[in-house]
């Protein structure tokens, strides 16, 4: 922690950044906060932090708004992931931010389930082996198409229409949301359409989504939401041979007319 | 400039459940809401008005003076007047048709305090049992 | 911080096509279980070919109700997913064969498309085959009747959709 502290402290003082997006402990709370060199002393109160906030949505929207400044950002594995993700779709400039790795405690990584808890780059923490949980998963391809149907149509009709699991997506970016257009999801109908709200969504997480988990930690239903977008990576993977959030330069077929044409051309 | 971000802890204005929120203000000004992840009531969760903070506590609809419908339209008044009026109005109402004519709807918003004050004088003061919740609205 | 959403968007050229396909909730059945197919017909080929069975005088069911789009890769998974909330029994998509796509490459987008939605429908309990793919040349009007008697048949098999209103 102190090498990444003194690294940014450094591009603070040089000017080399204007600002760091990073978590940090306050009265109690844990809350994401912005660093610059007028209140530098914020960053002895940074922590990695146990609890996850959508930095990577928080970034996009500050590039967005501070047009011509470079902002660092504290990146856990799956902010990481989701940035790539958001630069693949220009919603981030690839030249505005500095990213700095941190990894994930154990504890984490068991709370996400996530699979590849750490980034790229480690400035902080330690690296930790990932937790892979396909229990549902497996459950679920092992049932009977009916009893899929009713399995879903039971859990994903407790939806309260909150958006929750939209708000905090951070690959989820449309000012014009198919989830919010009258003629596919009417106005004021609660509970939605089921299984068609969910099924929107889950489709256009076919090539985008990252896998971070935070759809199903925030919905007050306690949805598995989270195990239809798996599958759809797993499809994605089967299918095209493609992963998202690995690199930049890898970009989904759906989204690319050019890419993907060999997974589908006649056998 | 400077960059002028922070995030506020806060509770949501609008049920009696209350759930923790953080408040993204930047340059002085609300744009954003985000759950607490590890507050008690929500646990990271909210519902769609909680979601929505942002927007209605800086809407330009909001009630921000006392009105009164004269000559067919609502005008702004002072606080006196207001309360003056709501006074003299229930009085006469409860004398011309009776006590049981007044209904009162009291609010998740209002503390559990103003809501016993709510009770009481409807009770008490209007002499009337009619007394239930704005959800039933 | 949230992003900018706008109130109410407009998809609008969509909204003519779910005004074609609000059609399926109106036709009734008689006697027993009639399957209703939305079928979405690519303009230059597979519309033509239908075109063509129908001028040759082809014999075939009528349960494909027709909504003719510019291209196949027109037909967006909304389109598909809203069919089956509609109570579609089944879905038949249908373009121009690989290579010959009036714009290209447009039927390969339906191509990538198609499976990985119907990996969705079978996950969720829906049976993916309930989603039809298939080429339809132009001259191919022979084919087109074919492939819609067989849909038909293979759904009318497999019973109707769980979510068709009840009449």
């Amino acid at each position: 922690m102190q090498e990444l502290k003194d690294k940014v402290t450094q591009a603070l003082k040089e000017q080399t950044l204007d600002g760091l997006l990073c978590l940090k402990s306050s009265g109690g709370y844990i809350l994401p906060c912005i660093v610059t060199s007028d209140n530098i002393a914020d960053l002895d109160s940074m922590v990695i932090g146990d609890e996850r906030y959508p930095i990577a949505t928080i970034l996009s929207a500050i590039v967005a708004k501070q047009p011509g400044k470079t902002i660092g950002v504290v990146v856990r594995g799956c902010e990481e992931k989701a940035i790539i993700e958001l630069i693949k779709s220009n919603q981030v400039d690839a030249n505005r931010i500095v990213q700095y790795g941190v990894a994930c405690s154990k504890e984490r990584a068991q709370l996400c389930s996530c699979e590849v808890p750490y980034p790229s780059e480690i400035l902080a923490g330690t690296k930790v082996e990932g937790v892979s949980d396909n229990q549902l998963l497996s459950k679920i391809e092992a049932m009977p198409s009916k009893d899929r149907l009713s399995f879903w149509m039971d859990q994903l009709g407790k939806c309260i229409k909150c958006y929750g699991c939209r708000n905090i997506c951070p690959v989820c970016f449309c000012e014009d949301c198919a989830m919010e257009h009258d003629d596919l999801v009417p106005t004021g109908l609660v509970p939605p359409s089921i299984p068609s709200f969910h099924l929107i969504k889950a489709i256009h997480m076919a090539g985008k989504c990252i896998d971070c988990g935070f759809c199903e930690q925030v919905c007050p239903m306690n949805i598995p939401i989270r195990t239809i977008y798996r599958k759809m990576g797993l499809v994605m993977k089967e299918v095209f041979d493609y992963e998202p959030g690995l690199s930049i330069d890898e970009r989904s077929p759906l989204g690319e007319l050019e890419k993907g044409l060999e997974a589908v051309a006649e056998k | 400039m400077t960059i002028n971000y922070k995030t506020v802890p806060s509770v949501c204005p609008y049920c009696g459940c209350g759930c923790g929120v953080y408040f993204e203000v930047m340059d002085g000004e609300v744009v954003g809401t985000m759950p607490r992840m590890s507050h008690p009531v929500n646990e990271g969760s909210l519902c769609i008005k909680g979601w929505n903070i942002h927007e209605f506590i800086t809407s330009k609809k909001r009630l921000t003076d006392p009105l009164i419908r004269k000559d067919g339209s609502l005008k702004a008044v002072e606080w006196d007047e207001a309360i003056q009026h709501t006074a003299s109005e229930l009085k006469r109402i409860k004398e011309q048709y009776g006590p049981s004519s007044i209904g009162v709807l009291c609010s998740a918003k209002c503390t559990n305090e103003e809501n016993y004050l709510l009770m009481k004088f409807t009770r008490a003061v209007l002499g009337t049992n009619s007394i239930d919740h704005c959800a039933r609205l | 911080m949230q992003r900018l959403r706008n109130i109410q968007p407009k998809l609008s050229w969509d909204t003519v096509i779910y005004e074609d396909m609000a059609e399926i909730e109106k036709t009734s059945s008689v006697n027993g279980f009639e399957p209703k197919i939305i079928g979405f017909l690519c303009n230059w080929c597979s519309y033509a070919g239908a075109d063509l069975a129908g001028g040759s005088r082809k014999s075939y069911p009528t349960n494909v109700l027709p909504i003719r789009v510019m291209c196949s890769g027109r037909v967006s998974s909304h389109h598909v997913i809203k069919a089956f909330q509609m109570g579609a029994d089944g879905v038949l998509v249908t373009g121009c064969h690989l290579g010959e796509c009036h714009y290209m490459k447009g039927n390969y987008m339906a191509a990538k498309r198609v499976p990985v939605i119907q990996e969705l429908l079978g996950f969720i309990g829906i049976e993916p085959e309930r989603l039809r793919l298939e080429w339809v040349a132009a001259s191919e009007g022979e084919r087109f009747a074919s492939v819609v008697t067989e849909f038909s048949e293979k759904i009318r098999a497999m019973g109707p959709s769980p979510f068709r209103k009840s009449e």
